[in-house]
């Protein structure tokens, strides 16, 4: 914003010759600025910055979206952690995304990781397996979901087809609590494609120098890709873990889709509450039981705990990079 | 055969093995979907569409016409079709002018606005819907097609894509046009556009993939079964009709045939996107 100070002043002074040869440059340039940003800025404020703030204010409160929102304080901060009469399935929610994590990111990334390998050491035909391994990535996750329910089917699926094969009996995937979380995360694992792009990139930025110098010195296959090719890939790595944990604590359309069947009431998250997402269980708590503070209290607690793993990130990058 | 050929096999196998286990739920989403009914459900699996009786060769588009017109995905299809023809465009208007703004204009407090959106992106999807469906509700918009477009209008992540591209580019040419007595906005449409061509193309594809794919704003923000966009259809439509997988997997197809023919076609630019953005970020 141009100051009254700015405007009383000459409007061509001789000491800023700069400004006549420019008549862009000034306060109509500022007011060009502004206008540019102020679409943006308006959606910005409206669905981005407003919201932030309304769901940290609903956080303390009690409010169905219809009435007037009750001031409760930190009450359902204090009820979602202690009273498992009022909110049964909390921990239970935390406990299996923390465990999906666990699974499904390491396992992600090292798909991730041997399929980049593989494709490097390729020429001919490296861009037709980098497009087919990408496929899923693209696939909208009610698709996804659809399709794996179908693949996982305990009586006419072709996982099972597959693993009779080898001599594994049938198992029913989606309705057996202890086997829920290694098939999502195999889907996970499925969808790898991103992480394996940007691998790709991470494996042609290492220079031929050094992977030849390794050869001259004799190092075999191994020694080369764990003394060298995996430090090298260390930064790639780093981020794909820090966004990789990112997106598994947020999983949910996914699992929505694979456990809603026979009517969208019944949307419970898988057996015994074994595929209970930390963010479907939110979703349940705002839009099935009109619980709206207590649903923006977790979803506040979700934010914090994302904060701390940027915050350790950058403190990270910034030692990698000193 | 060559020596390195022969080394190469083994890659190659695992390679084959790998873009298998990536398409066949594809392919199988595909040949469930043009089987009767009956012939889905046999003790083996079976590929191709045969009757389950005679073994005869026996392919229908009896569960694509289904869906279309008795399941109401093909109105979910157009619904979808327009929303997302009409939302990418205008996003990538609104996202490109404040970008370059964001490079090229220095206002002041530009820096100080630019951070703070960037700290929104951290801000998890979740926590932003209960929210913004009350103000869509506010602003009238709750179960209409605006209530899909009007929230997804803008993207931060794009406007810092954009801005990022924007800056590499010499600031010679704009100077050079200024003097040729051309405004900022003249810059704009004429230097700045016709140089991006690489940016705009990714920002614009991924856009196009990530608002046709978008499940859960519609979840939210739509009621009335005429609005639903494919994704939401088809999530319905799973959850209705969960026996009848040839009736999903039909339905499944139509969601995911047009992505892939977009991935065919700007495969390069998609790839060289996701690389460029993952490292920068």
């Amino acid at each position: 914003m141009a100051s009254p100070v700015v405007a009383q002043r000459p409007a061509e002074t001789p000491a800023r010759p700069g400004r006549r040869r420019r008549p862009g440059i000034g306060r109509r340039d500022h007011l060009i600025g502004w206008l540019l940003i102020a679409p943006a800025m308006v959606y910005f404020i409206i669905f981005l910055l407003y919201p932030a703030l309304a769901a940290l204010y609903y956080s303390f409160t009690e409010w169905d979206l219809h009435s007037a929102p009750i001031w409760v304080g930190l009450q359902n901060y204090i009820d979602l952690f202690f009273d498992d009469v009022k909110y049964p399935h909390f921990w239970k929610s935390v406990q299996v995304t923390l465990q999906y994590t666990l699974v499904a990111v390491p396992l992600t990334l090292v798909t991730a990781l041997a399929q980049a390998l593989l494709i490097n050491s390729i020429r001919r035909g490296s861009n037709l397996f980098r497009l087919l391994l990408f496929l899923p990535v693209v696939t909208a996750e009610a698709a996804v979901g659809a399709i794996w329910r179908w693949l996982y089917d305990p009586q006419y699926g072709v996982i099972n087809a597959v693993i009779g094969l080898v001599g594994i009996p049938r198992q029913n995937w989606l309705n057996t609590p202890e086997l829920v979380i290694p098939a999502l995360a195999f889907i996970a694992a499925w969808q790898c494609g991103i992480s394996m792009i940007i691998y790709l990139a991470g494996l042609k930025s290492i220079p031929e120098s050094i992977k030849e110098a390794a050869v001259i010195d004799g190092a075999s296959p191994v020694q080369r890709f764990f003394k060298v090719i995996v430090p090298m890939l260390r930064p790639t790595t780093f981020y794909l873990v820090v966004t990789g944990i990112i997106a598994a604590l947020q999983v949910f359309g996914l699992v929505y889709v694979i456990f809603s069947g026979g009517g969208n009431r019944s949307v419970t998250g898988g057996p015994e509450q074994s595929g209970l997402a930390y963010v479907l269980h939110i979703y349940l708590y705002a839009f099935r039981y009109n619980a709206m503070g207590a649903a923006c209290a977790m979803s506040f607690i979700l934010l914090v705990f994302i904060m701390i793993i940027t915050f350790i990130q950058f403190k990270f990058m910034k030692q990698e990079a000193s | 055969m060559t020596q390195k050929t022969v080394r190469r096999l083994p890659i190659y196998i695992a390679l084959i093995l790998l873009a298998l286990v990536s398409v066949v739920p594809f392919v199988w989403m595909l040949a469930t979907s043009f089987k009767n009914g009956p012939d889905v459900y046999t003790q083996v699996p079976q590929l191709l569409p045969l009757d389950k009786k005679t073994g005869e060769w026996s392919p229908t588009l009896e569960n694509y016409e289904y869906v279309f017109t008795i399941s109401g995905l093909g109105t979910a299809f157009w619904n979808s079709v327009w929303i997302t023809c009409f939302l990418v465009p205008v996003k990538l208007l609104i996202d490109a002018l404040a970008a370059y703004s964001f490079a090229r204009i220095p206002f002041p407090g530009r820096d100080k606005i630019f951070v703070l959106m960037l700290a929104g992106m951290m801000v998890p999807t979740i926590t932003l819907l209960v929210p913004r469906l009350h103000v869509t509700q506010v602003l009238g918009v709750y179960d209409s097609p605006w209530g899909i477009i009007l929230p997804n209008v803008a993207s931060v992540l794009d406007i810092f894509l954009m801005r990022q591209f924007f800056r590499t580019l010499p600031v010679e040419l704009e100077e050079a046009a200024r003097i040729d007595g051309a405004g900022r906005m003249q810059i704009f449409w004429r230097v700045i556009l016709p140089l991006s061509k690489p940016v705009l193309a990714v920002v614009t594809i991924t856009s196009f993939i990530f608002h046709w794919n978008d499940l859960v704003w519609p979840l939210i923000v739509l009621n009335d079964p005429e609005l639903y966009t494919l994704p939401l259809a088809l999530q319905q439509l799973a959850s209705t009709e969960s026996g009848r997988a040839y009736y999903i997997m039909a339905g499944a197809a139509l969601a995911v045939i047009p992505v892939m023919v977009v991935l065919l076609i700007f495969q390069r630019r998609i790839m060289q996107g996701i690389a460029f953005s993952g490292l920068k970020s």
